[in-house]
């Protein structure tokens, strides 16, 4: 059967020839710039970015806001998508249009929304000053805090959607069964009920962690230049410090921790799927 | 109506008073149930009778809006699931697909508190019970389904339930494989003595498997019986239909000589026991090997509409006038028979099963 095509994996052809030059092409040349020097192909920029306490700082609060996004966001999303796989009907629609409709609406919009509830004068500050929880108003906008939970809520749906797909799938029999053993509401869940849909726990948190660690908009509109993070760093070094391998270098960086947890994540995936 | 042929000894499991609604539907109204201590009892009755509703109901997996049950002395109405001591095996079997063999029987185990050291002897001794001992390590996913069937019921079992509850566990297997299955069941349930309660929607499963059946219709029991007395002697026309095949002739009544009446049928006239009055109308019924050719107490003349000669036995089908038709089983293969003929059927009197309804 040697020479004959699958006709059906022809079909790939364009979308594979876009991804090459749209893609992978543009990326790999920005890569090549963090190793071209004056002196040739070098990993000078590599060491010089981490031999700076500074990066280090920037690397490891972009690990810090993305793991706390995708912790908040877990736990917001986790019951949510249970709620979510009962729904029937127009209640599903519901559902669903409540979780899609705000990412068209954009970041931007929503960061300016969020300043208007966090800030001195803002909506909760004014709530917590009335109840008497404190006596001068509470500084929000601008903190690491502020951020999580604006990323943790843009993120949302990408959580929500892969959990409930899998608890749809979950058979409704299995903690039926579990409870006419002698399950009690905890054996339960720790014993049937999460292992069952941990598969859909790490898809979201693979997704979230990857968009977390690369998100410009919401710190640059939440937190702004004082609390850096690695994209703000990228931008900054194209944009105003005109340094392209430093800037491609941090790319670099971004990239490799992106492809560890895309690796990390369907090894895990993989993992847990063996077993059911 | 409900002809309880229950014997005062121990009332093991009570259901009484048992009432249900769906979204405002009722589907069950002041229903009884009792189930001796060892009894093999099945729920038997078409989809949407309410016998998994009942099942669910007595295992805890949904709450009654009416009525008690009652376990071996302990009111368990309240009780949630995890604290009755009743085991269910689901219909497809509800095997953890995360877990191996060994683990999932041992999963009931392990919620009582079992330390993991401890299951070994007991998981390894139900798993020998229903002869899937080299199968412990494997995953569930691999097991065919009567492989599944014995560690759902290995599973069930090895936590010593009070009661076993069993929704439909033969449905998904192949004929043959339910016919093996179902003996290997009830001999293992009958060695070690447990209450079980099976539901099925299939007559010959419920009477191969149980002492006793409740065959329910529209929410309600309408007959809880022996298998023997349910095919002949069922209660209900309902019951009949759904228990065994049988003839139906519809008359109405002539004439009574003591417990005997005579009815005007399709067929001529036809006499049956019953305490219909003279004008009633009658449904007769008559079960197809109780019928033979030849003249009998109650006699008929039909046209072979069709012969089926099926081994076992030899299936004829004869059409009087109208739609009316008379379902008559010989034993054996019998041959002399042909589309088109004319022959007589008779039965006897006491084999006619007679019931008033409306007019």
């Amino acid at each position: 059967m040697s020479g004959r095509i699958d006709r059906v994996a022809l079909l790939a052809v364009p979308g594979l020839a876009y991804l090459a030059v749209i893609y992978a092409l543009p990326l790999l040349m920005l890569l090549a710039k963090s190793i071209q020097t004056a002196e040739g192909i070098s990993f000078s920029e590599y060491r010089a970015f981490f031999a700076d306490d500074y990066n280090i700082r920037v690397l490891l609060r972009t690990l810090r806001v993305a793991a706390l996004t995708t912790l908040l966001a877990l736990i917001f999303a986790y019951p949510t998508a249970f709620v979510m796989s009962r729904a029937k009907g127009p209640w599903l629609t519901v559902f669903l249009v409540a979780m899609v409709l705000p990412m068209s609406l954009g970041v931007v919009v929503k960061a300016f929304a969020w300043s208007i509830l966090f800030r001195a004068n803002g909506f909760i500050n004014s709530s917590l000053q009335w109840i008497g929880l404190t006596e001068k108003p509470v500084r929000m906008l601008f903190t690491e805090t502020a951020l999580v939970v604006g990323a943790a809520n843009v993120f949302l749906p990408f959580m929500v959607l892969p959990i409930y797909a899998v608890v749809r799938q979950m058979d409704r029999a299995l903690p039926e069964a579990a409870a006419s053993l002698g399950a009690g509401p905890f054996f339960r869940f720790f014993n049937v009920t999460l292992p069952l849909t941990l598969p859909g726990v790490v898809a979201g948190s693979a997704f979230t962690f990857s968009m977390a660690i690369s998100m410009y908009v919401i710190p640059s509109l939440i937190v702004g230049e004082r609390q850096q993070t690695l994209s703000m760093l990228i931008a900054r070094s194209f944009l105003y410090l005109r340094n392209e391998p430093l800037g491609s270098t941090i790319s670099a960086v971004l990239l490799g921790i992106a492809i560890f947890v895309v690796v990390f994540s369907s090894w895990l995936a993989r993992r847990l799927g063996a077993r059911s | 109506m409900a002809l309880d042929q229950a014997k005062p000894t121990s009332r093991y499991l009570e259901a009484w008073g048992i009432g249900k609604s769906f979204k405002g539907t009722r589907v069950m109204s002041d229903l009884n149930f009792r189930v001796d201590r060892g009894e093999l009892v099945s729920l038997l009755g078409p989809s949407g009778c309410g016998k998994s509703t009942l099942l669910r109901i007595i295992a805890g997996l949904l709450e009654g809006d009416e009525g008690s049950v009652v376990l071996g002395g302990r009111n368990i109405t309240r009780f949630p699931a995890h604290k009755r001591n009743v085991s269910v095996v689901f219909q497809n079997y509800a095997l953890f697909p995360h877990l191996t063999v060994a683990e999932n029987v041992a999963f009931g185990l392990r919620a009582r508190g079992v330390a993991k050291r401890a299951t070994g002897a007991p998981v390894a001794e139900a798993l020998s019970l229903v002869r899937m001992s080299e199968f412990a390590d494997r995953p569930t996913a691999a097991l065919s389904g009567g492989q599944q069937q014995r560690v759902a019921v290995a599973r069930a079992l090895v936590v010593g339930p009070d009661l076993l509850l069993l929704d439909e566990p033969f449905s998904a297997l192949d004929r043959k494989l339910r016919e093996t299955m179902q003996v290997e069941l009830k001999s293992l349930l009958l060695d070690r003595g447990i209450t079980a309660i099976f539901v099925t929607h299939d007559q010959e499963e419920a009477m191969g498997v149980s002492d006793r059946i409740a065959v329910m219709n529209a929410g309600r029991i309408e007959q809880f019986a022996d298998p023997s007395t349910l095919y002949a002697r069922p209660a209900t026309p309902f019951v009949m239909d759904f228990v065994g095949l049988s003839t139906r002739i519809v008359g109405t009544v002539t004439s009574r000589d003591g417990e005997v009446i005579t009815a005007e049928t399709p067929f001529g006239l036809l006499k049956a026991r019953s305490a219909a009055p003279a004008g009633a109308r009658v449904l007769l019924g008559v079960r197809p090997e109780l019928i033979e050719v030849g003249a009998g107490e109650n006699t008929i003349s039909s046209t072979l509409a069709d012969v089926m000669v099926l081994g076992a036995k030899t299936v004829l089908h004869g059409t009087a006038e109208g739609e009316d038709r008379v379902l008559c089983e010989l034993s054996g293969i019998r041959s002399g028979f042909a589309r088109g003929q004319e022959i007589t059927l008779g039965w006897k009197i006491e084999d006619t099963l007679a019931y008033e309804v409306p007019a």
